[in-house]
């Protein structure tokens, strides 16, 4: 053990003799807002849009051309995703070239941060109390999707919509499994640190644009 | 501006030199009608943002009580959470480094940086390498430190320090950020708008993260229960700087970590509603491990380094310990009238306002910042506003307290007993014995009540900005007992 970590614990440990949690009060639960699931979709459109974030009601079989749509209006023609995305977006190919991560983003950060102006990912789950949406990104959807690209569009499953972030975690049991990186997404990237106004676009994505799947 | 950044030298003591300055700098500082502007318009702004994110003033007392007992708890277990926190994080693949000092974190931090050979590292915000002024000891060694919060990136730029523990940059307006842009960005085309200069401050900023060898960031929370780092924050460099570098160093202070994960929700909504008045910051961001086989991005090495600078002996006492607690919030700031007024670079220390008045003490010793307890109103704003319940104004008449004590007494706080002034004491103690003897007190009030002409106009520095009071003519006792005795007459 090195001395820095047994000096701390001593001086710690030498002034806690007889002190324990065990004579605190009990924690007193925070009531949860209750919203039936129609509540919840509101809820996390609401707040979204609040945020700046653009929130597109569609069905399923709509993604693909929605994504075509939304590209265009922007005047933009190609779009990075994960693997998993390639067959669901086969369809716009032609008009918009898609192309999947790199094997690996070393070596390859210039053309990312430079020459990718969109990527689309999926998400894990969404949070209506708080209007977030929950990313667990792995080897098929790397974490700088998300990031680097100045347009985010993600695809959110109606039905994966949690009432507050508390019971995200206890149902999903997440303490027993977190991934390398997990991210709570709440609009586009946005800063108030000059003179209190908010500009977006900060560091990562300026658009964030929601994809909400019935 | 660049007057406030030479009163801060550069060595490892800068703060303990500036925080002695305290008296100085306030002068300074309320001389100055721009900073105070600039102050009071951001001020109003964060308190009216936090009165609106808390609609309900029952359940901001159940999530405030229910905060303030899970710090206590995590505190009383500080011990064996942070072991368990740094088995946790070890087996997840990523190192824990200890240091006690300031110097030993930068030593450490140095040496990881260097092994890697890396020469540009990128900074997510981060208030604890304020206090170990990691970017000026990095930058002796030729490495460049480079802050990539706006804000930060702003102080930075300035040569200065954030006035601000969430909005760093709060003491500059447009007009002087654009200012400060014009001389030092090349190619800038003078505007305040606002969109504008963020933009030339992002693409200034991601050429940075894509070329960095190494990042490094605070930490919100750190968990023990899973060994996870949580970061909070708006703009996404928090993200980029842990995830696009190849190594990711996170430096924090033992006291943040959390034993659950279940403890982190409510942690997290009081946290930003204090803060900023949002229900959530944009990214919430929870780092797990260092990137996996097979993954593609992500750093493949992630060190944490754990600093106590003081911190263990804030947790000596009960009452001090409670300073621990703190979530680094500002709302404490945000509502004090001292902090609006006279801004946070006044009081020379990494933290400023009310949090800073009680946790620099131990980080600087009290007799390097014995003016700063002294520098409240006592009015309570701070203590009510708190999201962790830190009873503020107890803790800084305690530390008055501290500073006043004779020599002798067991240690508590580095430097107590700094301010205590024989005189003073021979006053006070003359005091207790006068109002603690029947005899020398009716005495006492005879004699002050008949000799009230003796009274001086002036009494030093009391009476510059009051006029002294003067006994009265005749003490309370006596008109009491001339009232019964008219009483009985009658
Ligand atoms: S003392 Fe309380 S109010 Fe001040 S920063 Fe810390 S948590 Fe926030």
């Amino acid at each position: 053990m090195n001395s820095a970590k047994a000096n701390i614990l001593a001086k710690l440990k030498m002034q806690l003799p007889a002190a324990t949690d065990a004579a605190l009060p009990a924690e007193p639960a925070a009531a949860p807002e209750v919203r039936s699931p129609a509540q919840n979709v509101e809820q996390f459109v609401r707040l979204l849009t609040d945020n700046h974030a653009e929130v597109m009601r569609i069905k399923r079989a709509e993604i693909a051309a929605s994504v075509k749509t939304l590209l265009q209006q922007r005047d933009i023609n190609q779009l990075m995703c994960g693997s998993g995305w390639v067959d669901a977006l086969q369809e716009i190919e032609g008009e918009i070239s898609l192309n999947t991560f790199y094997p690996s983003i070393d070596g390859n950060k210039d053309t990312l941060f430079n020459s990718v102006p969109a990527a689309i990912t999926g998400s894990r789950c969404a949070i209506a109390a708080t209007g977030s949406i929950v990313l667990w990104p792995d080897a098929s959807e790397p974490r700088s999707l998300s990031l680097v690209p100045p347009l985010h569009i993600v695809v959110v499953e109606q039905s994966a919509i949690y009432n507050d972030f508390g019971e995200l975690i206890r149902k999903q049991r997440w303490s027993e499994q977190l991934p390398t990186n997990a991210v709570l997404i709440s609009g586009p990237s946005k800063t108030a640190d000059i003179q209190q106004t908010l500009a977006y676009g900060a560091h990562g994505p300026r658009e964030l644009v929601v994809l909400l799947v019935e | 501006m660049n007057t406030r950044a030479n009163t801060i030298a550069t060595d490892g003591s800068k703060y303990e030199a500036s925080a002695r300055q305290f008296r100085g700098n306030v002068a300074r500082d309320l001389a100055n009608p721009q900073l105070r502007e600039n102050f009071r318009g951001a001020m109003d702004y964060l308190t009216d943002k936090r009165r609106q994110a808390f609609p309900s003033e029952d359940e901001l007392e159940t999530l405030r009580r229910k905060c303030q007992l899970i710090k206590q708890r995590c505190l009383l277990k500080l011990p064996e959470l942070l072991e368990q926190l740094e088995s946790k994080l070890e087996q997840n693949g990523i190192q824990v480094h200890w240091a006690e000092t300031t110097a030993e974190a930068n030593t450490i931090i140095a040496e990881l940086i260097q092994r890697k050979n890396g020469t540009k590292v990128v900074k997510g915000k981060s208030m604890v390498s304020e206090e170990t002024a990691l970017n000026d000891h990095l930058q002796a060694q030729g490495i460049e430190c480079l802050e990539t919060d706006m804000g930060e990136y702003i102080v930075q730029m300035a040569g200065e320090h954030p006035s601000h523990i969430i909005m760093p940059a709060i003491h500059q307006n447009k007009s002087q950020v654009a200012d400060l842009f014009a001389h030092n960005i090349p190619g800038f085309d003078y505007t305040t708008d606002v969109d504008t200069l963020i933009r030339t401050g992002r693409q200034a900023l991601r050429d940075k993260f894509c070329h960095a060898d190494v990042g490094v960031t605070g930490v919100n929370f750190a968990v023990a229960e899973t060994g996870t780092l949580c970061l909070v924050e708006n703009e996404g460099n928090g993200r980029m700087v842990s995830t696009v570098p190849e190594m990711h160093i996170a430096i924090t202070g033992i006291e943040k970590v959390v034993e659950l994960l279940d403890d982190v929700p409510p942690l997290l909504s009081l946290l930003t509603r204090s803060a900023t008045g949002q229900i959530i910051s944009t990214y919430f961001n929870m780092i797990t491990h260092p990137r996996r086989e097979g993954e593609k991005d992500g750093p493949k090495e992630v060190h944490l380094v754990l600093l106590d600078n003081g911190r263990s002996q804030a947790f000596a006492d009960e009452e001090l310990r409670q300073t621990l607690q703190c979530i680094r919030c500002g709302a404490c700031m945000n509502h004090c009238p001292v902090y609006t007024r006279i801004g946070g670079h006044a009081y020379g220390t990494v933290y400023p306002g009310p949090i800073g008045k009680i946790v620099s003490p131990h980080m600087l010793g009290l007799e390097a910042t014995k003016d700063l307890p002294t520098a409240s109103s006592l009015c309570g704003a701070c203590g009510e506003v708190c999201p962790v319940k830190i009873p503020i104004p107890k803790i800084l008449l305690r530390l008055r307290k501290e500073s006043v004590k004779a020599k002798g007494e067991p240690l508590v706080v580095k430097g107590q007993g700094c301010n205590r002034k024989p005189l003073e004491a021979g006053i006070w103690k003359l005091w207790s014995r006068l109002n603690t003897s029947p005899v020398i007190y009716a005495i006492a009030m005879w004699l002050a009540s008949r000799g009230r002409w003796l009274t001086p106009a002036k009494a030093g520095a009391w009476t510059r900005v009051r006029t002294l009071p003067k006994p009265a003519r005749r003490p309370l006792r006596e008109l009491v007992k001339q009232r019964e005795q008219r009483r009985e007459g009658q």
